[in-house]
């Protein structure tokens, strides 16, 4: 094993952990607003998509504009989401809403199926397959172009939370609900804007991950590492989700390089055990260490 | 709270779905009915679609439209199992017991067709022609096997790569379930056979969204041939990894259920120069007459839906079901159609080579070597024999 | 008119095997093990607030366990293989629930989750135990002279199993353990500044409700008679957290009507092919909207006020 190569392994899997990393922040970002997981990010992700691949499809336009249109289609479809279902759960617990997301997560992977059928498509990327030589070592231009893109995106992101009224309102909300309602923030207001930027963090990613794992109605399954990045990074933290995303990423393509295939697999979960007892908050957590 | 009357209401709902007593189950003086538990959902539905709604159900459409077996339309019910083993057995109990089918058709995956196996055989009920490649199924009574088992497949690749091209060295990229194990183990008892070895395996678990690090892992071990025992998702991100790496003196071999258009459409122009085992004619090109006549089916009743390997699987199926139930006769029994299918001699489907059902009732045998030549498999051997 | 509901439910489980078709007593018994494998959740997630999403893997270390033992002991009586099962699955009960003492929320029902999948992939590495992905047959349990291998039989085993811990949870949570957890739900704080030793009994909660599941896991696996990796996933845990919800968290009552829903749902459904999850979730989110709480809370809503967990967007 060179170690061209594994610097090409790493490479490979900081590219997925980014991906990992945009699906974290879009759990944390509502997780923060609302208190609720949402099950279904996945699958709305996958369903933006391939409103923009139907568009590039029929209408034959070019990759920027598929993007643009499942960046707008999810903001609608986060938007209808939160206003028309979640929003109407007024009485739910927490726990309720979770349910109501896996239903969700059930009726948009159905429906896309019905739509599109549950075949598995080729999707264009803006970043070529042949690799790029860097010395000895040789990195594919997708995967760099998968970091960059996810690491514009997330410096976006920090500095809608940092800089604008909205970003600053969504920390507060996050922080403490009720204070923030009584220093005349709209907690509705955060809530739709929480959905609907999550959304849209997920159609970035799903139209930058669709040429790698294939545009399909099973693509939203992704999320699931997105919910492991964001607990080992440390839930709540957006930095967090990122480290973890990328920690994600990295462990999972390097425990096949060295260990045996008996444990490999179990690699990313029993690494995922291990910090939480070491650090119950993740990696980065917040979370004061209980003693119980 | 729950009232007595209520209760009393449930039960009279209960029993009224008691079933009619039938003579033999699933068939009556107009129709017969079969069905199977399939994956409608989960991460095999596009398959199980295709090999019911529009391969099965194609060529019975066609011969209801004829009129039938001896006066008798077909029907078929499906229930769908989202590939869970025991969705499987629940499903097959309700076909068996409350649908009261004649036979299971085309039911879809190791795990949960293993699940069902005693049930059915107990029973004496008809599994005909599983979509599902382990040898497990052998050996009974009431199974006809369906899709060219992995020992035979590997026979076949074995015997033609280290036999007849004197390869030396092979590695195996295999998907970590049973479909990939079965391959895997049948491939080092064939190298076995030529005191060879695999130099490298690596397994991938069934949605994996990266495969670099197993890719590395292999060519470091430099085979000349490296299997791929995947679907066609994994199959296409393993064709692309290689390409990113610059990883040109292997050569890349899909297993029968993996040669097939959609890995090619998929990893585009990293599929070129990959060869592999082909257990169909090409569906949308091949000038065999059953192709053509499936072609035209397919054009008539699903005009949207493009032909591919999986309905043609199911198209084959259904064709063979309904030659055994001609010859079974008016008077038709389980055990009538089981003999049936063992009068089967040189029968000419027009897709696949002539098919002779022995004791082993296997339906297929063969395959033949392809390669991938501009985006299509050119075929590159007549049928290989696995006997 | 409590007894006489309680006679007339007996009657009618005694009765079913005799008024019913041969697949529905099949069903019934898939029912009664999934309302055990909730019961036993309710008590973990309900009582406690320990969510998990891993309850698919207990349920696994219960099948294989119960179906080594019948395979490997076939001497061994039914009752004795089942009671092992869920002694076993009780005991990595305990080695996961000590850990997890430090972490709450999300951050636990990760750790299930997580707990879930490498339950799965030990299944799957310890292959010379358990077939890995060859799968496991497992062979008719024994009891006594009989052998269990009619659906009847083996129904009258389930509802047997089931009715003891059934009533065994129902007194668990009548006294003051079971009052402790309840205490535990509310208010970790105000339960622990009196007196209640929270470590305890989160700790208790988890072997308890292992135990449950590893007892219904040895069931699963003599009904359904054949087990394999890809039973077990974690979409078969994310099922009975929906039972639980949906029946209503902390009710034992509860989750028996969640179980029986959403396990006849599941079966109904299978007609619709593809259409199967969009009917489903359709109506997973139209129940969560118009009751709150899940069934037992909109029943109790009939004959009085209950007690609730945190409401959207609230902090605890």
């Amino acid at each position: 094993m060179t170690w061209a190569a594994v610097v090409h392994v790493v490479v490979s899997g900081l590219a997925t952990g980014s991906i990992y990393a945009l699906m974290a922040i879009s759990l944390v970002i509502v997780y923060n607003a609302t208190r609720t997981l949402n099950f279904a990010q996945g699958e709305m992700l996958m369903v933006s998509t391939f409103v923009g691949w139907t568009v590039l499809r029929v209408l034959s336009a070019p990759l920027i504009v598929a993007l643009l249109v499942a960046v707008a289609a999810s903001a609608l479809l986060g938007w209808l989401l939160e206003r028309l279902i979640i929003r109407h759960a007024i009485s739910a617990t927490h726990f309720d809403v979770l349910i109501i997301t896996l239903g969700l997560s059930l009726v948009l992977r159905s429906a896309a199926g019905i739509a599109w059928t549950h075949d598995e498509f080729p999707f264009p990327s803006f970043f070529g397959n042949r690799p790029v030589a860097v010395g000895p070592v040789r990195v594919a231009p997708v995967s760099l172009g998968i970091i960059g893109a996810s690491l514009a995106l997330m410096l976006a992101l920090g500095a809608l939370f940092r800089w604008t009224r909205l970003g600053r309102a969504m920390r507060a909300v996050a922080q403490n609900q009720r204070a923030a309602r009584l220093m005349g923030i709209s907690v509705e207001r955060v809530y739709s804007a929480s959905w609907v930027i999550a959304s849209m963090v997920g159609a970035v990613a799903g139209v930058l991950i669709a040429p790698v794992i294939f545009l399909s109605s099973k693509m939203g399954l992704v999320a699931i590492n997105g919910f492991t990045a964001a607990v080992l990074g440390g839930f709540g933290s957006m930095p967090g989700a990122v480290i973890g995303g990328m920690l994600l990423g990295v462990l999972e393509n390097l425990a096949p390089l060295y260990l045996p295939a008996s444990i490999k697999h179990s690699v990313p979960f029993l690494v995922m055990i291990t910090i939480l007892l070491v650090r119950p908050g993740g990696v980065l957590g917040r979370v004061a260490r209980r003693k119980v | 709270m729950i009232s007595r009357s209520s209760v009393l209401l449930l039960l009279a709902v209960m029993l009224s779905a008691l079933p009619v007593a039938a003579q033999q189950p699933g068939v009556s003086d107009t129709e017969i009915v079969i069905g199977g538990s399939n994956s409608f959902s989960g991460p095999l539905a596009f398959t199980g679609e295709q090999i019911t709604k529009f391969g099965v159900d194609l060529y019975f459409k066609v011969i209801n439209d004829a009129g039938g077996i001896h006066g008798r339309k077909i029907r078929t019910v499906y229930y769908d199992d989202a590939y869970r083993p025991q969705d499987a057995v629940a499903n097959t109990k309700k076909l068996v017991e409350q649908d009261r089918v004649f036979a299971i058709i085309i039911p879809q995956g190791s795990p949960p067709v293993v699940a069902t196996l005693d049930y059915l055989e107990e029973n004496k009920v008809p599994l005909l022609f599983p979509y599902q490649s382990s040898p497990v199924t052998r050996g009974k009574r009431y199974v006809m096997q369906g899709m060219t088992l992995s020992d035979r497949s590997s026979k076949m690749m074995i015997d033609y790569l280290a036999g007849q091209r004197k390869v030396k060295k092979f590695a195996a990229l295999y998907q970590d379930d049973e479909y990939g194990k079965s391959f895997l183990t049948a491939f080092e008892k064939d190298l076995g056979r030529y005191g060879l070895k695999l130099v490298a395996a690596e397994s991938v678990k069934r949605g994996v969204t990266d495969v670099s690090a197993q890719v590395a892992k292999l060519q470091a071990a430099k085979p000349e041939v490296t299997f791929l025992v995947l679907v066609p998702g994994p199959g296409a991100q393993a064709l692309k990894e290689r390409q990113k790496i610059g990883w040109n003196d292997t050569i890349m071999v899909s297993t029968g259920p993996l040669t097939d258009e959609r890995y090619l459409s998929l990893a585009g122009d990293a599929a070129e120069g990959v060869e592999g085992l082909s257990l169909w004619p090409d569906p949308v090109s091949s000038d065999l007459p059953g192709v053509k006549l499936y072609r035209e089916h397919m054009h008539r009743y699903f005009p949207q839906n493009e032909p591919n390997r999986y309905s043609i699987a199911g198209y084959c199926a259904a064709m063979l079901f309904a030659e055994g139930a001609k010859r079974a006769g008016r008077n038709l029994t389980r055990d009538g159609l089981m003999a049936a299918f063992e009068s089967f001699k040189a029968y000419e489907t027009g897709i696949l080579p002539p098919i002779t059902i022995g004791p082993d009732h296997e339906t297929q045998k063969q395959g033949f070597w392809v390669r991938v030549e501009q985006g299509r498999f050119k075929q590159m051997t007549d049928w290989l024999k696995s006997e | 008119m409590r007894q006489a509901a309680l006679a007339t439910g007996a009657a009618v489980v005694v009765g079913w095997p005799w008024a019913a078709p041969r697949y529905f007593v099949f069903l019934a018994s898939l029912i009664a093990i999934n309302a055990i494998v909730a019961i036993g959740l309710n008590l973990l997630s309900g009582y406690t607030n320990q969510l998990s999403f891993g309850h698919a893997g207990f349920l696994a270390i219960g099948a294989y366990a119960a179906a080594i033992l019948t395979i490997r002991a076939p001497a061994l009586p039914v009752p004795v293989s089942l009671l092992l099962a869920g002694l076993v699955t009780a005991a990595v009960g305990l080695a996961l629930g000590i850990p997890c003492l430090r972490l709450e929320g999300l951050y636990l029902a990760m750790a299930t989750l997580a707990f879930g999948f490498v339950v799965v992939e030990a299944i799957l590495s310890l292959d010379w135990l358990t077939r890995g992905n060859d799968g496991l047959r497992v062979p008719a349990a024994r009891l006594g002279p009989w052998t269990l291998a009619t659906d009847t039989a083996r129904y009258y085993l389930v509802m047997t199993v089931a009715a003891l811990l059934v009533v065994a949870a129902v007194n668990i949570s009548r006294t003051r353990t079971g009052r402790a957890l309840l205490a535990v739900r509310e208010s970790e704080i105000a339960a622990q500044a009196s007196g209640i030793h929270l470590a305890a009994y989160k700790t208790l909660a988890f072997v308890v409700s292992a135990f449950y599941t590893g007892v219904a896991g040895g069931l699963f696996a003599l009904v359904v008679g054949f087990l394999s990796p890809d039973s077990f996933d974690v979409f078969l845990s994310v099922d009975f957290v929906a039972m639980i919800i949906v029946g209503g968290l902390g009710s034992i009552l509860g989750s028996v009507v969640g179980a029986a829903v959403i396990t006849t749902l599941n079966d109904s459904l299978a007609g619709f092919q593809n259409y199967r999850p969009l009917i489903f979730g359709a109506i997973l989110i139209t129940s969560m909207v118009f009751m709150p709480g899940g069934i037992a809370s909109a029943l109790g809503k009939i004959s009085g006020a209950r007690s609730r967990p945190p409401r959207q967007g609230e902090d605890r």
